[in-house]
């Protein structure tokens, strides 16, 4: 069974008496253990489609189906419960809470979660050592770089072993060379954790990574494209 | 706790303007506690003089006689006095008889209130009294000494040591005259009390009336005026009941008095309503900004797998703590401020007349306070109260948000 099923999936969104659809009749399937990436300019339906995927939005049509759940008929309690235990975010401005410390924010999640404390620092001690921001623990976003906020936000949304991470144009606001090194940290984790990886992106560098590219045109399904690297 | 702890460094995303709203908050506890006390201080301190010249704390009649004062409700007081004496918390009892008279000089008459007292006890306490010398005192309570008002003493022109009579109808109809000489000038600053006020020996009041060992009223005074209701208790149960006595507050004794009192206060607390109003707004306004300041950030929350509920008892629990972090420093600053006035106290000599009567007893320039810290309490819990319910519209804005809609902020 797929990990991440869409069933002729369509969003309308409604500004007064306007009605603009971002996307139209998307069919998708994603497999555990991917590196794909949404791709497609701007206003293709990339953010959409992983706004759906990840339970943040409904569908005006269709099903979208995650690990089993049907999110079509699902409360938010529900939604919110299972994001907390499937799905990790990270973000294009990295979103991280500035009053809070690096560590703090990786931990938020298990925070939600409830784990105690001392298991909560173990866990995001070892993954910042992994992410090579070890250190960094007790800085606040403020006083970190646009690579080490990222860094951040990866063992954020790595810290609750979710099935699936979703990405949102995570190197918009990063230089080539950091952005490279990132790419190459993520697609680690996939390899060695077998963690879903889904991204959207314009960014060739990002593509380039990805074993699978799916082209998004004015919210319809242009192009699948499965990579074998 | 993690909660708490996000939410106390929440508070602080912020400093100027939490200390702002901190301050207001604060300033405004301070405001209300050292009012209140102030006033209590005032409200005691009248109320203390005038149950030492008037009704006492607790006062004793014959049933009816507070409403129609007629002078035949009379009671014997035989052993009363004795046993409430007894009663732990009371500091005296003040036996009086109270005599509407006609009071002649050679010149001039006028109507007066002849009161009968028992003098060694009256001394002790009655602040009209405690000013006289020595030999301005009745002497005994069958001599024909008289303490007479300033302003009678005028209208009947006469001076200290000077003879005169007063006519008082007996109990069997007739009138009765006796002759007193002044012995002492009372100057109470109340126009109708310097201008009515004879007070003599009981004894000798009596002989007006032909009821000797009788009384219309006993003061009792307390040594504590906040053990009332439980001394009432025992006088009340001291009371025969062959004489129809029963035994009131000073409240019922003396409604002019208690009824000034309380409107006073009720205008005060309208007044403080309003101030608390105005700081409840500014704390509304304040976490509303504060809300919408983090909408993109709640976003990220609720997209992280937050309940909108988690996200709604974060922002109550800033609340809380800016609600008590104020009603600590404002309750410190209320008692600095209340500890000052009552020490030092409040000089409006210069702004009231010298006899300014307030419910029937003149006020005293110097306004000092008194601590009532349950009261001081209850405001800084109110105020703790107002802050939550202050924050309940931005909680409720906050939580509504969805993930998509939060993140769309800028």
């Amino acid at each position: 069974m797929p990990l991440i099923e869409l069933q002729n999936v369509s969003k309308i969104y409604r500004l007064g008496n306007q009605e603009i659809p971002a996307l139209t009749g998307v069919s998708l399937t994603f497999e555990a253990g991917e590196f794909a990436v949404l791709a497609g300019p701007s206003g293709s339906g990339k953010t959409t489609a992983l706004n759906l995927i990840g339970c943040l939005d409904h569908p005006t049509s269709g099903q979208v189906v995650v690990n089993g759940l049907d999110l079509g008929t699902a409360s938010k309690r529900a939604l919110a419960d299972f994001r907390l235990q499937n799905i990790g975010f990270i973000f294009q401005s990295y979103n991280l809470i500035p009053v809070l410390t690096a560590a703090e924010n990786a931990e938020f999640t298990l925070m939600l979660q409830k784990i105690p404390k001392p298991e909560r620092r173990a866990k995001v001690r070892k993954l910042f050592v992994d992410l090579g921001i070890d250190g960094l623990e007790n800085r606040r976003p403020a006083d970190l770089s646009g690579g080490q906020q990222q860094r951040v936000a990866i063992a954020r949304a790595m810290a609750a072993d979710p099935h699936v991470i979703l990405a949102d144009e995570p190197t918009a606001n990063l230089d080539s060379h950091t952005a490279e090194e990132l790419l190459e940290l993520m697609r680690r984790l996939n390899r060695e954790k077998g963690t879903t990886f889904i991204f959207s992106s314009h960014d060739d560098r990002v593509i380039a990574q990805a074993r699978r590219v799916i082209h998004l045109q004015d919210g319809c399904l242009a192009d699948d494209v499965t990579i074998s690297k | 706790m993690d909660l708490v702890r996000l939410a106390w460094k929440n508070i602080w995303r912020n400093r100027r303007r939490t200390i702002i709203t901190l301050a207001a908050i604060a300033f405004s506890i301070m405001l209300v506690q050292a009012l209140h006390n102030l006033s209590f201080g005032v409200y005691a301190g009248m109320v203390d003089s005038g149950v030492r010249a008037g009704s006492g704390h607790i006062a004793v009649y014959r049933n009816n006689y507070l409403e129609s004062r007629d002078e035949i409700l009379h009671f014997r007081d035989g052993s009363l006095i004795d046993d409430i004496s007894q009663i732990d918390g009371v500091e005296q009892v003040l036996p009086r008889l109270y005599i509407p008279a006609l009071a002649q000089s050679s010149r001039e008459s006028r109507g007066v209130l002849l009161i009968g007292v028992d003098p060694d006890r009256e001394r002790q306490v009655n602040p009209f009294l405690k000013t006289l010398p020595a030999d301005g005192m009745i002497r005994s309570t069958d001599s024909r000494d008289a303490v007479i008002g300033a302003r009678l003493l005028d209208e009947l022109q006469i001076r200290p040591g000077q003879k005169f009579v007063v006519t008082a109808q007996n109990e069997d109809g007739s009138l009765h005259s006796e002759l007193l000489r002044v012995r002492g000038v009372v100057n109470s600053g109340m126009k109708d009390i310097d201008s009515s006020l004879i007070l003599v020996g009981r004894g000798r009041a009596a002989l007006l009336t032909g009821n000797s060992g009788s009384v219309h009223e006993l003061a009792v005074i307390l040594d504590d005026a906040g053990r009332e209701a439980e001394v009432h208790r025992q006088v009340a149960a001291k009371l025969s009941k062959d004489q129809d006595i029963l035994a009131v507050s000073w409240e019922e004794a003396m409604p002019n008095l208690a009824n000034a009192i309380k409107l006073d206060y009720a205008s005060q607390k309208f007044i403080f309503m309003i101030i608390l109003l105005i700081v409840a707004i500014g704390v509304v306004n304040t976490l509303l900004m504060s809300v919408m300041e983090r909408m993109r950030e709640f976003g990220v929350i609720l997209a992280l797998g937050s309940k909108p509920m988690t996200l709604r008892c974060m922002i109550m629990l800033e609340a809380i703590i800016l609600g008590l972090l104020a009603a600590a420093i404002g309750t410190v600053l209320g008692s600095l401020a209340t500890w000052y006035l009552v020490a030092v106290g409040v000089d409006l000599a210069d702004l009231v007349p010298e006899t300014l009567e307030f419910g029937g007893v003149v006020f005293d320039p110097v306004m000092r306070a008194s601590w009532d810290p349950v009261w001081m309490f209850r405001i800084a819990v109110y105020v703790v109260c107002l802050t939550l319910l202050a924050a309940a519209y931005p909680a409720i804005k906050a939580g509504r948000t969805t993930p998509v809609e939060g993140m769309r902020h800028h």
